[in-house]
């Protein structure tokens, strides 16, 4: 089997297929502090693109509370307990991923949900780990936690989904890498909804074939985020793309944010898929749970976080989130404001630090009127 | 919207496995298949008997390149829409959200945010920036499925036994007017379909019969007769039309359309000039329903210390606080599109400290996180206070010049002493300081043009000017409501602050004084340290102490952030003059990072201050050109509806009134309400009034464009348009964001039979007219009629504050382009009271202070003229409501024997004017009188982020996601949809009650009054009310608490019919549609309205609703009850097992996989046992 790089394990993987890399990735940032599980991502996409026949259970976005919840049921836990437990020395991943350590021939590690798995597709809804105590008070890491974990496909660089197709009718697009299933070709054998450790392919029992996330590429092909990204309220995402084959640009917010100061980090990079959704992690939440989510470098990124207040190009970076419905591709900081572009050089968004505030005269001369905040 | 049937369930996924039973083998086959290449021919060759169905294809390697992309326009194609419009959302969630619907095919299919708030412009072109963006949620993007749904309000619909006692004439009781009970079997009955001439038809005609009626010395003696409070029938004054009730729900969310209920019930001093002939001069209109107050929503301690309705501020100026504490607020589930600024704040090194009675969502996003017992926010608040004053951490400049706590208190007659009292010839000072005092008869200025507080000659002269003790000169000195923040300053006096004074009359009598501030001091010291609270709250005496230094170390840049969980308690008032004064003392009211606000209902129709101009229009002379103002004339009276949540009764004890003369309302014959669930199908005690109350009203109207449980108990259903069929402008505002907002006109054809609500105004008043051959009711809506609202919406604009200058036509460009306009209030953000603090204008109170002792009479008697706290009239597991106090001079409330009632009736009606002091240790060993019978649960009601109230829960794809019992498959035929309600409780306690977690429980409280008083005796009527709802194992509720969501339709007749004779088992009525998400009762099922004596004065004094004017008494939305829906204490039984049918666990549980029942591998995933870092 070919061997592939995979730069979020730090070491070279199998892959049953090996291929340059897209002429650019497309890729998120959800940072989970200010995820607020409104489910409006949720409802954003499923009213567009899921809301036919035998899509009723179909939710291509999710949110799910961490650690009780999980759409399908438990989708993550089965995967780590057929996995051994992700180790991992100095940034590369020792243990082996879902495409390794199998018998030959075999298509990755995986397990397919049940029916039963997409019901309650809100199971665990801010359940903390531990039981509240009337009159607790405390600060920092939590003792009892919860938080939301937003989730669409990954479009990951080694896609499971991809590798496990008999029809080869799942594809990585070479323009934007956007990962989609060919719905005229496939047949329905449900192998991709085995291999993806992230569950995001889903059995259409009307049409009969799997369906997936398609990164809502009729948006991307006209410079505009996906429908969860633009419906996102809580400001968590941003969308754009990654640098693929050249250096991250510290000029690219992807970049930036993920490659260059590594705030965001993958989930479950230990499955070996190479996912392109980036997540800040939670900064309440203890670091033993989050580095099986989010690999090795869940402390160094929470303590980053922790300290953008004083670093205003990452905060410069972080308030673009949710300023605009089109891709920026460029940004910078420029005093008190930060700035987005787009390829073309047009601006797309230019945020304060801080919003203003004004105050008005308290008679308004030209229309005869006092001026009140108290009417 | 698609029924979720099990009927349609689909095979299992596992059934889709390629035919071949040779498993993995296979699999493992046609793996290599696809790796080696089934482009090559000869192996495709040789697979063409294994995988003949299979056409072969080149394709060697999809990740490097794929062939075929033809099929992408599949998705681009469905992506497609034709066009698209933009339609203001506005639900009662504060928000209000300018979306963007795009149509294809005639149909809206999807809905987007506009991203058009950072275009939006005030009139001095100052404009709000992209952090603004996006703002939508859930609800509204599903709407579309609402708009086309199934339980659309499609055509006008009377109740058969409602149209039997119209079409026979009225028949009434002779001696007493009463209807015969066969003519009101609502929500039994079936609906007759009619034109809309017929129900504006039956709806005048019911107007008029009831008003005729209830006229003149006959119609009083007929509701005497009928057993109404002989005050509550004084009321009426003998006007007939006074016992029509009118109801815009939330109006503030539609000034025209919503408002027009208000103007409807003007119109009916027509009715009252044509029945009694009274000229326009003593003609009386209907009464209106107040909302803020209603809703709970109204803070009611924030005008007994500021004077005005609430203090509050945009939610965005949390980017200028340092400290932010969200107190009793799910911040991030209820102000959704407001959540980033409290996350990016936070991202910006503010620190943010989440008080709450449980693990809120909004914890998850604290630094700082305090889980209290509930209802204990007054003590809570009283501690910091006094842990500030006694480490000396208070701003001394702040409380000298900001506040009352310098003045003095007769401590013989516990009354403030007055300057002309001490100084003999004293007279009250000219006052220039942002006040206008009128001479007697004089109106002042139109509101736009009013530059400050307006006040009247006598209310001046009766208030008098205050003293303080001059610790200079040694002896008292007089202070004016002028002489506030510098302007107190320049007198430079030295106010004494500790200790009592002997202070010589003019009469020379010598009276001991002591400031409110030595008053308050003491009574803290006694009875509020952290420890004493710390046994109150539960919160550990240094978290408190932690808490009151950073307060204090955050001057002007503490926000206190308080919701509606401590709101909707009891002792609210409380708990808001509490609050106040840790703010006060700090330096922090009316900064733009430091500041007091209150986050519940969307209120603020006063920014639209000139709306007399449409609601109070002069029904007998109309202003008949569109560009001139209207002729204003009020005839209506606005009304809390509390007393008729309470029975339709006022609050006696004893022989004693409690509910003061401006208060009392008339009795309740006619009720119309629009654009609102809450008055009937969600109300607080609903199965109470439903079965108690509701029967003695005689016509029920209801415009709505969805089919909630209040249609299910109308008279005649007006279906009204959606927010995406509007014919007409209309407009609102926030109280939480600074847009004005414009409903633009929709493109979109209406989809049933429907109307605007003002239309149905319109429609009901013209019908009047044709009923009473007078043109009069018709040309009041002229403009309607003419299919034009823009003329009364200038004219609102033209006489706002904040509005004048907007032209409704730019207004409705921008919003048609998903762009709001900014309101001109005087600051960007708003900032409430930002002129008192920046400013040193005097308060709307009779000192011109910030006001932390009330002298009032009623405030005396209910022992509440100093802060104190009060024990939850309910929610507590000691004696409710007691005053938790150490013995103090100035605490003299009236005893339980003072107004002749039992001292051991702990009853719940009998609480709310029980006035019995304990202190803490006194207290702690007391017990909640029904604690004997099991009742010993807390269960609150908070809203929560799936609905906002019922609106789009019972939408599918919105509900599924409400909770973790959601299935689309409805595997358990007892669900009463795809989702249902539940019970938070804490797992420890589960266990201890045998309840498994997914069980159904009963759940009942207490069963004087709930959930109907005579529930006993009426099986039929108890089957419908009595809550049943699963169990969720909850580990964020403490033990002892519970929590149930406020947002679900409950049960009905018809749902609960529905649940037995529908084949699927849905809880769906079989004749409307309407659609339970319990199998019986609902959370109101344990609720009902409470009338507390410090809430319904004669004596505060308080700004207007609308304009500068300070008045006394009622007010209502101010001044008025609130009711404590929050409160209850509960008994909980195991009902049924959560398996499907009612066996076993539910499969989540039986999994491992929920909180209480985790499997091996789920401990092991939280501990963080999947990752070992070797290095």
């Amino acid at each position: 089997m070919p061997k592939r790089k995979n730069w979020q394990i730090g070491r070279e993987q199998d892959y049953p297929y090996e291929a340059a890399p897209p002429k650019r990735q497309v890729a998120y940032i959800f940072d989970t502090n200010k995820c607020i599980e409104c489910q409006t991502c949720t409802i954003a996409c499923k009213a567009t693109w899921t809301s036919g026949k035998g899509q009723e259970t179909t939710f291509w976005n999710n949110v799910e509370t961490k650690p009780y919840g999980g759409y399908p049921t438990a989708w993550d836990l089965r995967l780590l307990e057929m996995s051994e437990p992700a180790r991992w020395a100095r940034g590369v991943l020792e243990t082996p991923t879902v495409f390794e350590g199998l018998p030959p021939n075999q298509p990755p590690r995986g397990h397919r949900p049940e029916v039963a798995d997409y019901g309650a597709p809100n199971l665990g809804e801010d359940d903390v780990t531990a039981n509240v105590e009337m009159g607790m008070a405390f600060e920092g890491i939590h003792p009892m936690w919860m938080f939301y974990l937003a989730r669409i496909c990954n479009h990951c660089d080694h896609p499971a989904c991809l590798a496990a197709c008999p029809r080869k009718a799942v594809y990585k697009r070479e323009e934007d890498g956007i990962v989609l299933v060919d719905q005229e070709r496939c047949r329905g054998y449900q192998e991709c909804i085995r291999a993806c450790p992230y569950k995001k392919v889903f059995h259409n029992v009307i049409s009969r074939v799997s369906e997936k996330c398609i990164g809502c590429y009729p948006r991307v092909e006209q410079g505009e985020v996906a429908l969860c990204v633009e419906a996102c309220i809580g400001k968590i995402r941003l969308h754009g793309f990654l640098s693929t084959r050249e250096a991250p640009r510290p000029d690219n917010p992807l970049d930036y944010i993920i490659k260059i100061r590594r705030l965001a980090l993958p989930l479950y990079p230990q499955h070996g898929t190479g996912p392109n959704v980036f997540y800040i992690p939670p900064v309440h939440v203890p670091d033993a749970f989050l580095e099986q989510l989010f690999g090795p470098e869940v402390a160094a990124a929470k303590a980053l976080y922790r300290e953008a207040a004083r670093d205003r190009q990452l905060l410069g970076a972080l308030l673009l989130f949710g300023a605009t419905n089109k891709i920026i591709t460029r940004f910078a900081v420029q005093g008190e404001e930060a700035v987005g572009w787009d390829d073309a050089g047009t601006e797309l968004a230019r945020v304060p630090f801080t919003e203003p505030h004004r105050v008005r005269n308290f008679f308004d001369e030209r229309h005869g009127a006092y001026r009140h905040n108290t009417t | 919207m698609a029924e979720h049937d099990a009927g349609a369930r689909p095979e299992r996924a596992d059934a889709g496995e390629p035919a071949n039973p040779g498993g993995s083998t296979r699999r493992s086959f046609l793996y290599q298949l696809a790796l080696t290449g089934i482009g090559a021919a000869g192996i495709a060759r040789q697979a063409a008997g294994a995988v003949g169905y299979l056409d072969v294809l080149a394709i060697d390697n999809p990740l490097a390149s794929y062939p075929n992309r033809g099929w992408e326009r599949v998705y681009r194609d469905l992506y497609r829409s034709d066009s698209s419009f933009v339609f203001l959302c506005a639900p009662n969630d504060t928000h209000n959200c300018l979306l963007r619907a795009f149509v294809k095919n005639g149909v809206v299919t999807r809905i987007a945010p506009s991203y058009g708030y950072h275009e939006a412009k005030d009139l001095d072109g100052g404009g709000a920036s992209r952090r603004w963006d996006p703002r939508c949620c859930q609800k509204g993007l599903a709407l579309a499925r609402r708009f086309y749904g199934d339980r659309r309000c499609k055509r006008p619909l009377a109740r058969k036994g409602f149209k039997a006692w119209a079409d026979a004439g009225f028949p009434r009781d002779k001696r007493t007017g009463a209807v015969d009970a066969k003519f009101l079997q609502r929500g039994k009955e079936p609906w007759v379909p009619v034109s809309w001439d017929e129900a504006f038809a039956l709806a005048a005609r019911a107007a008029i019969d009831i008003a005729r009626t209830y006229s003149g010395e006959a119609g009083q003696a007929k509701l005497r007769a009928q057993g109404y409070d002989p005050l509550m029938v004084e009321a009426t004054q003998g006007a007939g039309t006074q016992v029509l009730k009118f109801r815009g729900g939330m109006p503030a969310l539609g000034l025209t359309r919503i408002f027009a209920q208000y103007r409807m019930a003007n119109a009916m001093a027509l009715v009252d000039d044509r029945l009694r002939d009274t000229g326009p001069e003593k003609a009386l209109g209907a009464r209106g329903w107040d909302n803020y107050s209603w809703h709970t929503d109204l803070p009611p301690g924030h005008p007994m210390v500021t004077g005005q309705q609430t203090v509050d501020f945009d939610l965005c100026n949390v980017e200028h606080a340092r400290l932010i504490l969200v107190w009793g607020m799910n911040w991030i589930t209820t102000k959704m599109p407001d959540a980033h600024w409290l996350t990016e704040a936070r991202l910006k090194g503010s620190k943010v400290v989440v008080i709450a009675a449980e693990y809120s969502a909004t914890s998850s996003k604290g630094d700082e996180v305090l889980i209290v017992r509930p209802g204990t926010t007054p003590a809570l608040a009283l501690g910091l206070a006094q842990q500030i004053i006694a480490e000396g951490l208070y701003d001394e400049a702040e409380v000298a010049g900001g506040t009352d706590l310098p003045l003095l208190v007769r401590t013989d007659t516990g009354q403030l002493l007055r300057a002309a009292e001490v100084f003999a010839g004293y007279r009250p000072a000219p006052l220039a300081n942002a006040t206008l005092v009128t001479a007697a008869g004089e109106s002042g200025p139109a509101i736009h043009a009013q530059a400050g507080a307006v006040i009247g000659a006598a209310q001046r002269e009766a208030w008098g000017d205050t003293v303080v003790w001059d610790r200079r000169r040694g002896g008292p000195a007089a202070v004016n409501r002028d002489q506030v923040g510098r302007h107190f300053a320049a007198l430079g006096l030295a106010p004494q602050l500790a200790g009592t004074v002997t202070v010589t009359l003019a009469s020379g009598e010598r009276v001991a004084c002591r400031s409110v501030f030595d008053a308050t001091r003491a009574l803290l010291d006694a009875s509020y340290t952290p420890e004493q609270v710390a046994k109150l709250t539960w919160v550990p005496a240094a978290a408190i102490r932690s808490l009151a230094r950073q307060i204090a170390a955050n001057p002007e840049r503490t926000l206190f952030v308080n919701g509606m969980g401590p709101n909707q308690f009891f002792n609210n008032d409380l708990k808001d003059r509490a609050i106040f004064l840790v703010a006060a003392l700090t330096r922090n009211v009316g900064r733009i990072g430091g500041n007091v606000g209150s986050y519940a209902g969307n209120y603020r129709a006063s920014f639209f201050n000139g709306l007399g101009q449409y609601v109070a229009e002069n029904p007998f002379a109309p202003g008949l050109d569109p560009a001139k103002p209207a002729p204003v004339r009020s005839y209506w009276k606005p009304e809390s509806v509390h007393y008729f949540n309470h029975n339709d009764q006022i609050l006696r004890a004893g022989e004693t009134v409690l509910t003061g003369k401006s208060h009392i309302p008339t009795p309740t014959k006619s009720i119309h309400v629009s654009n609102s669930n809450s008055l009937i199908g969600n109300a607080k005690g609903h199965y109470d009034s439903i079965v108690n109350s509701f029967p003695r009203v005689e016509f029920i109207a209801v415009n709505e464009w969805w089919w909630t449980a209040s249609c299910e108990y109308a008279d005649i259903v007006f279906p009204v348009d959606s927010w995406a069929e509007l014919r007409a402008p209309d407009m609102t505002i926030s109280a939480t964001n600074p847009f004005l907002y414009v409903f633009p006109t929709s493109p979109l054809p209406r989809i049933h039979d429907t109307r605007g609500d003002a239309e149905v105004a319109a429609g009901i008043c013209a019908a009047i007219g044709r009923e009473l051959d007078d043109p009069r009711f018709a040309d009041y809506w002229r403009f309607v009629g003419e299919g034009d609202m823009r003329p009364y919406i200038q004219r609102i604009l033209d006489h706002s504050n904040a509005m004048r200058g907007f032209r409704v036509e730019t207004l409705e460009r921008e919003a048609m382009r998903g762009v709001p306009a900014i309101i001109q209030t005087r600051t960007y953000p708003k900032v409430g009271a930002w002129e008192q603090a920046n400013e040193d204008r005097p308060w709307y109170t009779k000192t011109g202070r910030l006001e932390f002792y009330r002298e009032e009479p009623e405030f005396m008697d209910s022992g509440e003229n100093l802060i104190v706290h009060r024990e939850p009239i309910d929610s507590t597991f000691y004696e409710p409501n007691t005053i938790v106090a150490a013995p103090h001079p100035l605490l003299r409330p009236k005893r339980p024997e003072d107004y002749g009632v039992d001292p051991a009736d702990l009853g719940s009606d009998a609480r709310q004017h029980r006035h019995v002091v304990l202190d803490v240790d006194a207290l702690l060993a007391t017990r909640h009188p029904l604690h004997a019978e099991g009742y010993r649960y807390v269960f609150h009601t908070p809203k929560y982020r799936h609905g906002a109230h019922t609106t789009s829960v019972d939408t599918d794809i919105v509900a599924i996601w409400f909770g973790p019992f959601g299935d689309m498959y409805r595997e358990d035929k007892r669900m009463p949809y795809i989702n249902e309600m539940f019970l938070d409780i804490n797992p420890l306690d589960a266990r201890e009650l045998g309840v498994e977690d997914g069980d159904y429980v009963w759940i009942d409280a207490d069963p004087h009054d709930r959930p109907f008083r005579g529930w006993q005796q009426n099986a039929e009527r108890y089957q419908v009310a009595r809550l049943m709802a699963r169990a969720r194992y909850y580990p964020g509720t403490p033990r002892g608490i519970t929590r149930m969501w406020h947002n679900m339709y409950g049960a009905t007749y018809g749902s609960v019919r529905g649940s037995r004779e529908n084949a699927n088992g849905m809880a769906r009525a079989p004749e409307t549609g309407y659609q339970s998400l319990f199998r019986s009762g609902s959370h109101q099922s344990c609720t009902r309205g409470y009338l507390k004596p410090t809430w319904m004065t004669d004596s505060l004094v308080v700004k207007g609703v609308f304009g500068q004017k300070i008045t006394q008494g009622f007010v209502a939305d101010v001044h008025c009850p609130t009711g404590a829906p929050r409160e209850s204490i509960v008994r909980i039984e195991r009902a049924e097992a959560g398996g499907p049918g009612g066996q076993g666990l539910w499969r989540p549980a039986r999994l491992g996989l929920r909180p209480g029942y985790e499997s091996a591998a789920l401990m092991r995933f939280i501990a963080g046992g999947f990752a070992a870092r070797t290095s």
